[in-house]
């Protein structure tokens, strides 16, 4: 006899399942894409290399603020085992953390008291050709999956929950100099990477892969096949072949115009140009693609025949501000070879650019945005006195644009250098630059945070500090800037007037930019320094600590 | 080949890992270019652009080095490292390496170490009448407040030392603080410092940052001070050390100086 249940039963059934369905949801975190388009309406989390997707690096949070942030007390520190730069912008997502170290080992931590999840660690091969230091800096995220891209120029996929690698795809031949130190950037149903490379003579690319399977979606390279429109800014199909224009630094994406903007590097040899005579693009640009096809929109190159390794490896950002009585849309960008520039990310029409650090190779930004360079700018035998040096006016380090504020605020070095040319001949996986740069000797550099006002490219103040930074910047909704030093010194600043309200010495030199995020009504402050990661927020609660002093029990 | 084989094998090898080097390759024009090239890119981040020694790593125009002449120990210590210092392991291949070798070769035919000094001369000076050892420490023996001078003889060369004790300001040593990529040591220069109580302090800076400043004075006191507490940081530009001139030093006793600090490569003596 069959017993039939009564329609009550399959409803408790049903719903019983959906409830089962729903808990893997709530243990291990989601991002949405949808979150990801929003992550500003989430402070509590940062979710992606620069905060939002317009690269503001900007938080909302204000329970830190100018009036308390001399409070801040260390709440954990976590203890990376790798040596070297530790470059890392974490993630965190309801609570966890995910970080990645300099050599692609990985972790999950528990945001609140930083004790680990789960750990990865990749088996690197031997001779890594990563130029300038092993470093990652760091991951990207949407539902359960991280993704990393490693020093061996694969792009990988973490489970969240777990640390499992889900998918590993090769993206080009490590021994060849490729590499990736980057951050990933997720858009709608792509994982955005671009390579690193440009000391060793690589052909540059900027990637999309598919979150779920690893399959690769488009390839965009940075210097045109002979044919393609801009091959004829290369001598020869030689030199555009190992012609560098690397591009690792994570970009940015405009939603509504639906367009990824990626900053391109050098071109290669960086220092000598005898072989690669032309405007060699698309080094030294940012490109506007098509983030479903990796089709080019538009490019504008800041520095075309590079000589001096000035990458545009910076943060493109995003926002709309009205030049001239009239609203835009722009991208602006420090670069490093000096100038701040600002274009119209609609179209990449060059709008204005203004010096924002010493320099003595440009005369003049023209009205089309190609610099005026100065006799005597070129690396010879006898070497060149040129600033900025070859780091750089500013680098990759991330800067920030508060909405709170209107200003745009930018780690400056102030440092020159001595420029060599000599032609050296390409050998595959070996370093390319065509000779050296050395510091100008008795020259002390130094360094500041400056606040530019974006509408005009005018100075509005300046931070100085005693050495040339290596660290980014966070601005929040508590009138304050973040930065580090390399002498390493975490700095809070006045967002309005740079005023110095806090700092404290971490141990080590920071070569990373502070994030911020909420946990249970708390808001905390991360930065990575040293091998370390250290997390600061404000002391309970003021109550707690006017309590009388507990009455000491007598022996009787 | 197990250890104990290969120790054996070794009690045979010449005595002299020159005689093992394979032929170096023709020291023609186009291999020392090559090599100069290569020195560029790949060396002189750390020994100096014309391998005259930076404060990372020491000169390579002597012909001496500290970790063996010969053509093979030079070629082992470029491609594998020298292990215990900061020379890493350079991934270049072996021609390129031996091109390198061949550029520094070339160097040395300009750059011959003193042969007339007298170093047991040089050293009586240096620790007597010249009073090179009040600052200067030799071996565990004198003062602290200029550069340890041990190793003097590998790091730097011959006209190098000459320039140093003629004119000091000419070029300041280096300080090894910070081993960090990037980050600036501080010079043995010669800094003033007034204090928020008025007094004044000669010295050198051991550290120094946007808020604080480390300091040894010219009585070997170490000081530590905040910027805020301070008057005035004077950076001077010049060398604490005097300028010994022809009525200080003869020629032929800076010849003896000369002979001696070059000796120094750091062995124990």
């Amino acid at each position: 006899m069959i017993r039939r249940f009564p329609p009550i039963l399959y409803l408790l059934n049903l719903l019983y399942f959906l409830y089962l369905a729903a808990i893997p949801a709530k243990l291990s975190a989601q991002v949405t894409p949808d979150q990801l388009l929003h992550s500003a309406d989430q402070p509590a989390n940062w979710l992606q290399y620069s905060a939002t997707y317009d690269g503001h690096r900007f938080s909302s949070l204000s329970q830190i603020n100018r009036d308390n942030v001399s409070h801040l007390t260390a709440q954990w520190i976590f203890q990376s085992p790798a040596p070297g730069f530790f470059e890392n912008t974490p993630l965190v997502v309801d609570g966890i953390m995910y970080v990645s170290a300099q050599d692609n080992t990985a972790f999950a931590l528990d945001a609140r008291t930083g004790r680990r999840l789960w750990s990865y660690k990749r088996a690197l091969p031997e001779k890594l050709r990563a130029c300038c230091g092993h470093t990652n800096r760091g991951f990207a995220i949407l539902g359960t999956r991280l993704f990393l891209a490693t020093l061996d120029a694969h792009v990988i996929a973490l489970d969240s929950a777990t640390g499992n690698v889900l998918w590993d795809v090769e993206a080009a031949d490590y021994s060849q100099g490729y590499a990736f130190t980057v951050a990933p950037l997720v858009v709608k149903n792509k994982v955005i990477v671009g390579v690193s490379g440009g000391e060793y003579g690589i052909r540059g690319f900027i990637d999309a892969y598919d979150p779920e399977t690893g399959k690769r979606a488009w390839r965009f390279y940075t210097v045109p096949a002979p044919g393609e429109p801009g091959s004829d800014s290369w001598p020869s199909a030689d030199s555009a072949a190992r012609g560098g224009a690397p591009a690792w630094v994570t970009g940015t994406y405009d939603p509504q115009l639906d367009l990824l903007y990626w900053p391109t590097g050098n071109p290669a040899p960086s220092d000598d140009g005898s072989r690669r005579k032309g405007e060699n693009l698309y080094s030294n640009s940012v490109v506007a693609l098509q983030p479903d096809t990796g089709k080019l929109q538009w490019y504008f190159q800041f520095t075309p025949f590079d000589l001096h390794d000035w990458d545009a490896t910076e943060v493109p950002v995003l926002l709309d501000a009205e030049i001239d009585s009239k609203p835009r849309k722009l991208l602006i960008q420090a670069n490093r070879n000096g100038f701040f520039y600002v274009l119209d990310r609609t179209n990449g029409k060059f709008l204005f650019a203004k010096p924002f650090a010493t320099q003595n190779w440009a005369k003049s930004i023209d009205s089309s945005g190609k610099p005026t360079v100065l006799p005597n700018a070129a690396p010879n035998e006898e070497g060149v006195r040129t600033c900025p040096g070859a780091a750089g006016a500013t680098n990759w380090m991330s800067p920030t644009y508060s909405p709170q504020t209107g200003l745009f605020y930018v780690a400056v070095r102030e440092q020159c250098d001595i420029f060599y040319a000599h032609p050296q001949p390409y050998v595959p996986g070996r370093i390319y630059i065509g000779s050296t740069y050395m510091p100008a000797a008795k020259e002390k550099d130094w360094g500041a945070v400056r606040a530019i006002d974006p509408k005009t490219g005018e100075i509005r103040w300046e931070y100085k500090e005693f050495s040339a930074p290596w660290a980014g910047n966070l601005s929040t909704a508590g009138h304050l800037v973040f930065t580090g030093d390399l002498d390493g010194y975490l700095i809070a600043l006045d967002a309005d007037t740079g005023h110095h309200l806090w700092h404290i010495q971490t141990g080590a030199a920071i070569y990373a930019a502070p994030i911020t995020y909420q946990l249970n009504g708390k808001q905390y402050l991360a930065i990575a320094s040293g091998s370390t990661l250290v997390t600061f927020a404000l002391p309970n609660t003021p109550n707690r600590r006017r309590q009388p002093a507990a009455r000491i029990p007598t022996a009787n | 080949m197990n250890f104990a084989y290969f120790l054996f094998l070794s009690l045979f090898s010449p005595l002299s890992p020159q005689d093992k080097s394979a032929p170096a390759p023709a020291s023609n024009a186009q291999s020392i270019e090559s090599g100069k090239s290569n020195f560029r890119v790949n060396c002189s981040f750390c020994h100096g652009i014309d391998a005259n020694g930076g404060f990372r790593a020491p000169s390579l125009v002597s012909g001496h080095f500290s970790h063996g002449d010969s053509d093979d120990a030079m070629l082992s210590n470029i491609l594998h490292g020298i292990p215990g210092t900061a020379m890493p392991a350079n991934d270049i291949d072996e021609p390129t390496a031996r091109e390198i070798i061949a550029y520094l070769r070339s160097l040395q035919k300009t750059s011959q170490p003193s042969a007339s000094g007298n170093p047991e001369a040089g050293r009586k000076l240096f620790f007597g009448a010249a009073y090179c050892s009040q600052c200067h420490m030799v071996q565990g023996q004198g003062g602290r407040f200029g550069p340890d001078l041990s190793r003097v003889g590998a790091m730097r060369p011959r006209e190098y030392l000459i320039e140093s004790i003629r004119d000091p300001d000419a070029q300041l040593t280096e300080r090894f603080v910070a081993i960090d990529f990037g980050t600036n040591p501080p010079t043995y220069e010669l800094v003033t410092i007034i204090t928020g109580q008025g007094t004044v302090f000669s010295g050198v800076v051991l550290n120094e940052d946007s808020f604080s400043i480390q300091f040894m004075d010219n009585r070997e006191k170490i000081h530590s001070w905040l910027k805020s507490e301070l008057k005035s940081v004077v950076h001077e530009k010049r060398s604490p050390m005097p300028k010994y001139t022809k009525q200080q030093i003869s020629d032929e006793q800076l010849d003896d100086l000369v002979a001696f600090l070059t000796s120094l490569r750091g062995d124990r003596q």
